[in-house]
């Protein structure tokens, strides 16, 4: 019997030890989640600031300051929550 | 002036001034250390080709290794259409990988860490990608910009959205490598200042984060050449896949 509880301990503890391993894994993970947050962040930015800039320029030609930038910076916050959506859900297919 | 955390980014000049039609060619620190990545990639890719064992090398198994990536990443996420684009990808991926490695040095100076360069490196990518779209699909190309299954009301209101989503891509490219190297380097700068100010009382618990942030950022420099490499990808997908 005593041979059978000195297995067990052995058994558990090497089971808690893989655990604390794969827990290890997963926060591995997390460091790519932040990689992957910083992403859709850049994806919201980039769209907002690419629409106002056009609306910037297009205002400059058209001598219609500042209604096509006010217009073109919606237009761009549209297409940065567009293009979120879109890498998000590449994100989810991957997993 | 040592201890400020941007001077580390400071471009000047080695050597003499070179002026070609007033614009400035001179050899910089920049210029310096793309071409000693370069150096790097065809030294370390030489030596791995230089025999061919069948039990390898550590060059050759590193340079075999880096091929077999590149090749499993542009054929899981472009398919086999993209196998012409190898070289080009493989190329970026590792000027990248070896610009943001050699910056880890001490002394040394990082190249992907100034907007110019990785803008460049973006702009020529999407040119290249909206290039090769137009060759191969013709005119069709802009149906990317028409998604189907969208009322005729909102048609024009929609294009608009995603012709600037489509312009966003070079920016939301390039900001990303840049903003990662800019902000790491000098966040491990400032934790180095503060290592000399405190001393030798209270410098050792920021010692020890230089030393925790010296290696995410080593995984940083990795990540964001591979996310790069990526997305390249993922827009010659785009281009020589249409489909909507």
């Amino acid at each position: 019997m005593a041979d059978l509880d000195d297995f067990k301990t052995r058994l558990k503890i090497a089971k808690e030890k893989l655990k604390k391993h794969s827990n290890n894994l997963n926060s591995n993970e997390n460091g790519s989640f932040m990689g992957s947050a910083f992403k859709l962040g850049t994806e919201l930015v980039s769209a907002v600031a690419v629409g106002t800039i056009i609306g910037y320029i297009l205002d400059s030609w058209f001598d219609t300051k500042p209604w096509l930038m006010i217009f073109f910076f919606f237009l761009g916050s549209v297409a940065g929550i567009l293009n979120v959506i879109k890498v998000a859900k590449k994100m989810q297919e991957k997993e | 002036m040592a201890t400020n955390p941007m001077h580390q980014f400071a471009v000047h000049r080695i050597g003499p001034e070179i002026k070609i039609a007033g614009i400035d060619l001179s050899f910089t620190n920049a210029s310096l250390f793309m071409l000693l990545s370069a150096v790097a990639i065809c030294g370390v890719l030489f030596l791995g080709t230089k025999e061919k064992k069948i039990i390898p090398s550590k060059f050759q198994l590193i340079s075999e290794m880096f091929y077999n990536f590149i090749a499993k990443m542009i054929n899981d996420t472009a398919g086999s259409k993209a196998k012409p684009y190898f070289p080009f990808i493989f190329s970026l991926f590792m000027f990248v990988l070896f610009c943001n490695m050699l910056g880890m040095l001490p002394y040394s100076f990082t190249v992907t860490s100034h907007i110019i360069v990785t803008l460049l490196l973006a702009v020529f990518i999407f040119i290249a990608v909206t290039v090769i779209g137009f060759l191969k699909h013709g005119f069709g190309y802009l149906k990317l910009f028409v998604p189907s299954g969208v009322p005729a009301l909102l048609l024009p209101l929609i294009t608009v959205i995603e012709i600037i989503s489509y312009l966003s891509r070079p920016v939301s490219l390039s900001v990303r490598l840049f903003a990662n190297m800019m902000a790491g380097h000098t966040m491990l700068k400032v934790f180095g200042g503060f290592v000399i100010s405190l001393g030798m009382l209270g410098g050792w618990l920021p010692l020890g984060f230089s030393v925790a942030l010296t290696g995410l950022e080593i995984l940083v420099a990795f990540l964001q050449a591979y996310v790069f490499a990526i997305l390249t990808c993922i827009y010659l997908n785009d281009a020589l896949n249409l489909h909507h």
